[in-house]
């Protein structure tokens, strides 16, 4: 194993990320692919394909439908701004290989830190336990994978010092305390990873890819009459260093303080059934738990979720089209490959209001007998992958805006949520709005604060009667999707929607009661 | 509890290296944390195998202070030919930030007073354990889930999974700690076809530290049938004021919106709405907690922690009282406040003398929360707002399974209704609750 070049590696990027920084806005048009994909763990780590052959051999020695390799060079930084002072520096190495045999629905699964041969065919041994049988042969050569790339980066676009993004941090905390006099804490931040994989399969794929993650944050408290409020705003995704533009962090610093003012003159909305209308945009997020996830296609091979019997089936009013996305250009859930080499591609899942389709990994997509969607998504080398969500939307229907308001007559509308929650047998869902109003008389009033929605994500599916035509995406970077332990970047979106009917959770009952 | 030997003098070799390297490259006060863990996990389904994963990992994460500067970084890579270029590295970007004088190593003074005791944390026997009697394990917990939930189930995912974890501290102002802990975990959770489209899933896991100290592998495995063919039916009612019972399992989900204002870190940011609550009540009178970390075998037991303070006992809050902030060297010196340890071990709240099952029969209408979904806790303000899973009762009759309701109230007014704690701590955790009664809550459904 050849050493890793870290003093190199950082070495570079502090040059490049110097020329970066005298060109903040760099225009699209200069935009480069970060480098040459191929052979990065050849020229790094010394992985040939005569050792990957190796490995899938021994993941096959006694037998299984097929094995893969996961090999995974990750640098991640993050400096963090407290008291005024971007005074916290953290980051962290994550190096090794995930090897993989599956035979049906089941896995083994070895991993290693260590790219040394022998330790690689030891987690190749773990993994070929699963099996007892003779060994599945492999594919004799090794074809590269060409994909898209939906992230298109500057060149050396990982070469960004820690100074050069100080004045970053800094000058969110000031946009923050220049926005109102009311603040009494900022703390900011920076964080970004670069991840190097490349993926090999025994059925003689070989998929490189460089993957570039990040956000700026602002949270501030706010006080007012002895009464505090927070707020957190955040933008980022699969992005270099020339998104972080002066524009950009305004865009955090406002939006943190004006949610945070916002929350003062804030009330608790009857708690209940009502109708509830929600933003575009990051609210989004309710499509992602409560429908997206019961719609991975493991769930339903296993028949644990509500949707198992509703391929080809009504799910929706017409004019409902669902779509997983991983093409969208430098969004958080974009992907050029997924982490078991299929390349990103673009998914419907509801259209028109049919089911057409589950999100796929491998296994589910030889379960059901079809193509991957390319959604087998990892954390990590240490997790194998699973059908995940990328870039979750509904397309925007033909109302305004302000007539989907209308129509709800008395309810709330939900601007942003967080915390959300699904059980995926159930369909049931929770989410909390942290930023949301009133709506009385088909106008939105009071801003209102500290309660949940809930409903089942089925029957909220049915229960959208109306759609504007003004989709809003998410442009979050910290966001991260969980499912079993494993965290993964996506985003979503959606247009303003009307749902008949959820669950407002408060203190406050009908009638005013407390 | 000191490491295996080869073990022990491999990371104390390292650390020694690290620190002397570190301040070579121009940092004389640092601390360095290596670590590995070896863990395996076993689950199945459908009476087979359906994950296998085994390794091995570690880590070594360096916290370097160079002129009232800092900067942290973690790698798997423990070969010197490459910490050799990593530690200046991390150097140079702790010269770049932003001075910030109370960013140092603790005092030394702070790190004496360790408990000799042995807390018993490490099962000598876990190497013993085979990869058959790990499958046998999970396949007994999938056969008693499957067996008790009967017609009523569509799947069953039972697992084992076991670890071994290793760790040697090290600062280079005279702070040495070193741990060794076994743990063990089985379960399962199942989903069970309801009415319609509805399949409700429940789940039962348990974790010790020593094997044998694991409950019957088929009381574990009917117990996640149990509580899954109680969520059959869940349905919302009436929004309605009631008393309202937090299983023993769930109350560190509500208790966490206390624990996270008595953090300093958050007072000293003005996120806690404890700020200016210390030797106040803030609960009821049955509201006393305390953080134990000398319990033998238990989960959350510990000798120092982050900072290397030996860990102590202590209580956080009595009768109701808030007696302690949780204050970590960084942020105490920032508040100009006497450092106490800034994260817990084990909790405990005194259990009460009467079962759940008589307590509920004394309460006329009520309703047991056994799971919660989503949901937030405020702590600038103490608002939380949380969605609850349970069962409603009245004089001790099952009324009717309850899903998609939502709880919400102010932690300062919440912890207040406390009227008593049942006799069932949870020992398969580090906050040892027993099940709480809270009078007068809101629960939001229709």
């Amino acid at each position: 194993m050849k050493p890793i070049p870290r003093r190199k590696f950082l070495q570079d990027t502090a040059m490049a990320g110097g020329a970066l920084f005298l060109l903040p806005n760099l225009e699209a048009g200069r935009m480069l692919t970060a480098e040459p994909t191929g052979n990065y763990f050849l020229r790094e780590f010394g992985i040939d394909e005569t050792l990957c052959q190796k490995l899938l051999a021994k993941a096959l020695s006694k037998g299984g439908d097929f094995a893969d390799l996961y090999f995974e060079f990750n640098v991640s930084n993050y400096l963090g701004l407290e008291d005024g002072k971007v005074n916290q520096s953290y980051g962290d190495i994550g190096l090794g290989v995930g090897i993989r045999t599956v035979k049906g629905d089941q896995i083994g699964y070895g991993f290693t830190q260590e790219l040394t041969e022998a330790s690689m065919m030891s987690a190749a041994t773990t993994a070929s336990t699963l099996c007892n049988m003779s060994a599945t042969p492999t594919a004799g050569t090794f074809n590269r994978l060409k994909t898209g790339n939906y992230y298109p980066v500057a060149a050396d676009f990982d070469g960004i010092p820690a100074k050069a993004k100080l004045p970053i941090v800094q000058s969110i905390n000031e946009k923050c305390f220049a926005a109102s006099k009311e603040l009494v804490k900022v703390s900011a931040g920076f964080s970004n990873s670069v991840k190097r994989v490349m993926i090999v399969t025994s059925d003689g794929v070989i998929a490189e890819d460089i993957i570039p993650s990040g956000f700026v944050y602002a949270s501030v408290v706010a006080e007012r009459n002895g009464r505090r409020e927070q707020s957190f705003w955040n933008l980022g995704g699969r992005r270099d260093f020339s998104y972080y533009t002066d524009a950009l962090l305004n865009q955090v610093a406002t939006k943190a303080v004006n949610n945070a003012l916002t929350l003062f003159d804030a009330i608790q909305p009857p708690a209940g059934e009502m109708p509830v209308v929600l933003g575009p945009g990051v609210t989004g997020i309710l499509l992602h738990e409560a429908i997206g996830h019961g719609m991975e296609a493991d769930f339903n091979r296993k028949k644990i979720s509500t949707y198992s019997t509703m391929l080809g089936k009504k799910v929706a009013e017409p004019f409902v089209t669902i779509i997983d996305d991983g093409t969208n250009m430098n969004l958080a859930g974009s992907i050029n490959v997924d982490d078991e080499g299929v390349p990103g591609k673009k998914t419907t899942l509801v259209e028109n209001g049919i089911l057409t389709s589950y999100i796929h990994d491998k296994i589910s997509a030889r379960h059901y007998g079809i193509e991957p969607t390319g959604n087998g998504r990892r954390q990590d080398f240490q997790n194998y992958p699973m059908p995940r969500m990328r870039n979750t939307y509904m397309l925007g229907g033909t109302s305004d805006p302000e007539d989907v308001i209308k129509a709800a007559g008395n309810g709330i509308y939900v601007e942003d949520v967080s915390n959300g929650q699904v059980k995926i047998g159930e369909g049931d869902f929770a989410f909390y709005v942290s930023q949301g109003r009133l709506i009385e008389n088909g106008k939105l009033t009071k801003p209102i604060k500290d309660v949940n929605i809930m409903g089942n994500g089925p029957r909220m599916l049915t229960n959208i009667t109306m759609i504007a035509k003004d989709l809003g995406m998410y442009y979050g970077g910290a966001g991260q999707c969980g499912k079993n332990g494993q965290g993964v970047p996506v985003s979503f979106g959606l247009p303003t929607c009307l749902v008949k009917s959820l669950t407002v959770g408060g203190t406050q009952q009908k009638g005013g009661q407390s | 509890m000191s490491l295996h030997k080869d073990q022990q003098q491999e990371f104390q070799e390292l650390a020694a290296w690290v620190i002397d390297q570190t301040a070579k490259a121009g940092a004389k006060d640092c601390r360095v944390n290596i670590s590995k863990r070896r863990f395996v996990e076993i689950n199945y389904r459908d009476r087979k195998p359906e994950v296998i994963k085994e390794a091995t990992t570690q880590g070594l994460y360096l916290e370097v202070f160079v002129d009232k500067r800092f900067a942290g970084r973690s790698t798997p890579d423990f070969r010197k030919s490459t910490l050799s270029t990593f530690i200046p590295d991390l150097i140079d970007n702790a010269r770049i930030m932003e001075e910030d004088p109370f960013r140092t190593l603790p005092d030394p003074k702070y790190y004496a007073g360790r408990t000799t005791a042995d807390l018993d944390l490490f099962d000598y026997k876990k190497d013993l354990l085979t990869p058959e009697e790990r499958h046998e394990m999970a396949k007994t917990v999938e056969n008693s889930c499957l067996n008790r939930g009967g017609s009523k189930v569509i799947s069953v995912e039972a697992g084992e999974y076991d670890d071994t974890y290793e760790e040697y501290v090290r600062s280079s102002n005279g702070f040495i700690g070193s741990n060794r802990t076994t743990e063990f975990w089985i379960g399962a959770s199942m989903t069970a076809q309801d009415e319609g489209d509805r399949k409700p899933a429940g789940y039962h896991w348990v974790g010790c530290r020593y094997r044998n100290d694991l409950p019957s592998f088929q009381d574990v495995g009917a117990q996640a049938a149990i509580r899954t063919l109680d969520l059959m039916g869940g349905k919302k009612i009436q929004t309605e004021t009631l008393p309202v019972i937090i299983e023993n399992r769930g109350v560190m989900r509500l208790f966490r919106g206390l624990l996270g204002a008595m953090s300093a870190g958050n007072i000293q940011q003005k996120r806690s709405f404890l700020a200016d609550k210390k030797g106040q009540q803030v609960g009821s009178k049955l509201l006393s907690v305390q953080d134990d970390p000398y319990l033998v075998r238990a989960l959350g037991s510990k000798y120092y922690d982050g900072d290397g303070f030996p860990a102590k006992k202590r209580d956080l809050l009595k009768e109701g009282v808030l007696n302690e902030f949780l204050v970590d060297w960084y942020y105490g010196r920032k508040l100009d406040w006497e450092p106490n340890s800034g994260s817990i071990s084990n909790l405990i709240i005194p259990p009460g003398t009467r079962s759940l099952e008589t307590i509920i029969k004394d309460l006329g209408r009520c309703m047991l929360i056994t799971d919660f979904i989503g949901g937030n806790s405020n702590s600038t303000t103490g608002d939380f707002s949380v969605g609850i899973i349970g069962k409603l009762f009245d004089k001790g009759e099952f009324v009717q399974n309850v899903a998609e309701m939502n709880m919400a109230d102010n932690h300062l007014k919440f912890w207040n209704k406390l009227i008593e704690a049942a006799n069932d701590p949870w020992i398969y955790s580090q906050a040892r609750f027993p099940s709480l009664v809270f009078d007068g809550v809101v629960v939001a459904g229709i």
